[in-house]
């Protein structure tokens, strides 16, 4: 559940606003014909412009007359449903690929790259980022356009809601690699669905009003949304690295001295083998940071008492253990002797929460 | 006759939608390209139906400024 609402809090924030920047085009362009009769021709030259080209007055038409609220539930409802689809679909394509845990700490961590490179271009920091973007072909875009133009019955919201899955934004392909990443196809639907959901509250809101309220809004939206995918972006290497164990992600200092000041040093009685119980609780692992002897096996154990949170997908990168703990229950792993100085990482596989042993004993 | 302009107020990939718009909206336009990574415009129209103050007037109206670019 915490993923899915993770995924829903994205959507309200980052993705709304980036989804809106690419696709609020569409939903605009899909009911201009209908109303481009209502447009009073402007004076002066504008008037003689607009006779002349006959069509602007409808291009024109969503600046002063914008979407109904039916347009944009009929065209936000048609997307979701085409997003939960392509959730079914990436979820099982991952499936198939059978991602292990450090590719998926590879893929989290291209993923943390392309949002921060996309939150940059947003800010316009250097021409290189708009290379962190995809530029749907043009036959796309014109047939996508062409279809906008075409009428204004609910057919038409609906048609193009369900065609947005062809121009994603950058947040929404950071997603679908989320979504790919975790190999089952409901997951990846239902963060799928949740995204599109947050996103789509704020694409109602922005949308009804920005268009309204003019560009200057939709600017002001625009740089919120950058910044906003820049923290995501880094939260998203900084999972990658924690899940990959690099003690270089950017809160490990921190999170060290504090697993400093909470270790628990377990030595065997007998000297046979290092018995270790962890804890998996809704806000991380405790202990965080376990000494133990090194040269012995270990007995490692995970308990878990009524637990719904992302620590229960536990991951051991070097062990290649990806395991989901049961809601009230144990899990052991039984590990070789560690030579002296090795450090064990362990995470929830988002890289949200890990802990250590270290065999310095 | 060809021309190619620099837009350097896209800031999305959906400015180059709605820029080769230009084409439903202008007559005499035979092929216009928009790219965002090079912000760019290339336009290929016939000078008895459109000019390119119109071309350049049209797209500021959509709140692009275009410059010509020299060969």
């Amino acid at each position: 559940m915490v993923e899915f609402f993770a995924a829903f809090i994205t959507g309200l924030t980052a993705g709304g606003l980036s989804c809106l920047a690419v696709q609020g085009g569409l939903l605009t362009g899909s009911i201009a014909p209908s109303t481009a009769t209502k447009v009073p021709a402007k004076k002066g030259s504008q008037s003689r412009k607009r006779a002349r080209t006959g069509k602007r007055a409808a291009k024109q038409q969503p600046a002063t007359e914008p979407p109904s609220a039916r347009t944009i539930l009929l065209f936000l409802g048609a997307k979701l449903v085409a997003y939960a689809l392509l959730g079914l679909l990436i979820g099982a394509l991952g499936s198939v690929l059978q991602l292990t845990p450090r590719m998926s700490a590879l893929l989290m961590l291209a993923i943390g790259v392309f949002m921060v490179g996309n939150g940059l271009r947003m800010l316009n920091v250097h021409p290189i980022f708009r290379y962190f973007t995809f530029e749907p072909p043009s036959a796309v875009t014109r047939y996508l356009r062409r279809k906008a133009k075409g009428g204004a019955t609910a057919v038409t919201p609906l048609f193009l809601g369900t065609l947005t899955v062809l121009i994603p934004c950058g947040v929404t392909q950071a997603m679908m690699a989320l979504a790919m990443g975790t190999g089952d196809a409901l997951r990846a639907a239902g963060l799928m669905t949740a995204f599109t959901l947050g996103s789509s509250v704020v694409f109602f809101a922005v949308g009804y009003l920005a268009v309204r309220l003019g560009g200057v809004m939709q600017k002001g939206f625009g740089q919120l949304a950058a910044v906003v995918l820049l923290v995501l972006g880094f939260a998203s290497v900084n999972s990658g690295m924690n899940l990959l164990g690099v003690p270089l992600s950017f809160l490990q200092p921190v999170r060290t001295a504090a697993q400093d000041a909470e270790a628990v040093t377990v030595l065997p009685a007998d000297d046979e083998q290092n018995v270790i119980t962890i804890q998996a609780l809704g806000w991380g692992y405790e202990p965080r940071r376990v000494h133990a002897r090194a040269g012995v096996p270990t007995e490692l154990t995970f308990v878990s008492e009524n637990l719904f949170s992302c620590s229960r997908a536990l991951v051991i990168p070097e062990w290649n253990i990806r395991e989901i703990l049961p809601e009230t229950g144990e899990f052991t792993v039984n590990l070789p002797a560690q030579p002296l100085g090795k450090v064990l990482n362990y995470s929830c596989s988002m890289g949200m929460y890990f802990g250590q042993i270290v065999f310095d004993q | 006759m060809k021309q190619t302009y620099n837009v350097p107020d896209m800031h999305c990939p959906a400015c180059s939608m709605l820029l080769e718009g230009l084409e439903d909206d202008l007559p005499g336009i035979r092929r216009i390209s928009a790219s965002y990574h090079k912000q760019r415009l290339d336009v290929d129209f016939d000078e008895a139906q459109v000019s390119e103050a119109e071309i350049m007037a049209a797209a500021e109206e959509l709140g692009y400024a275009l410059t010509r670019r020299e060969r």
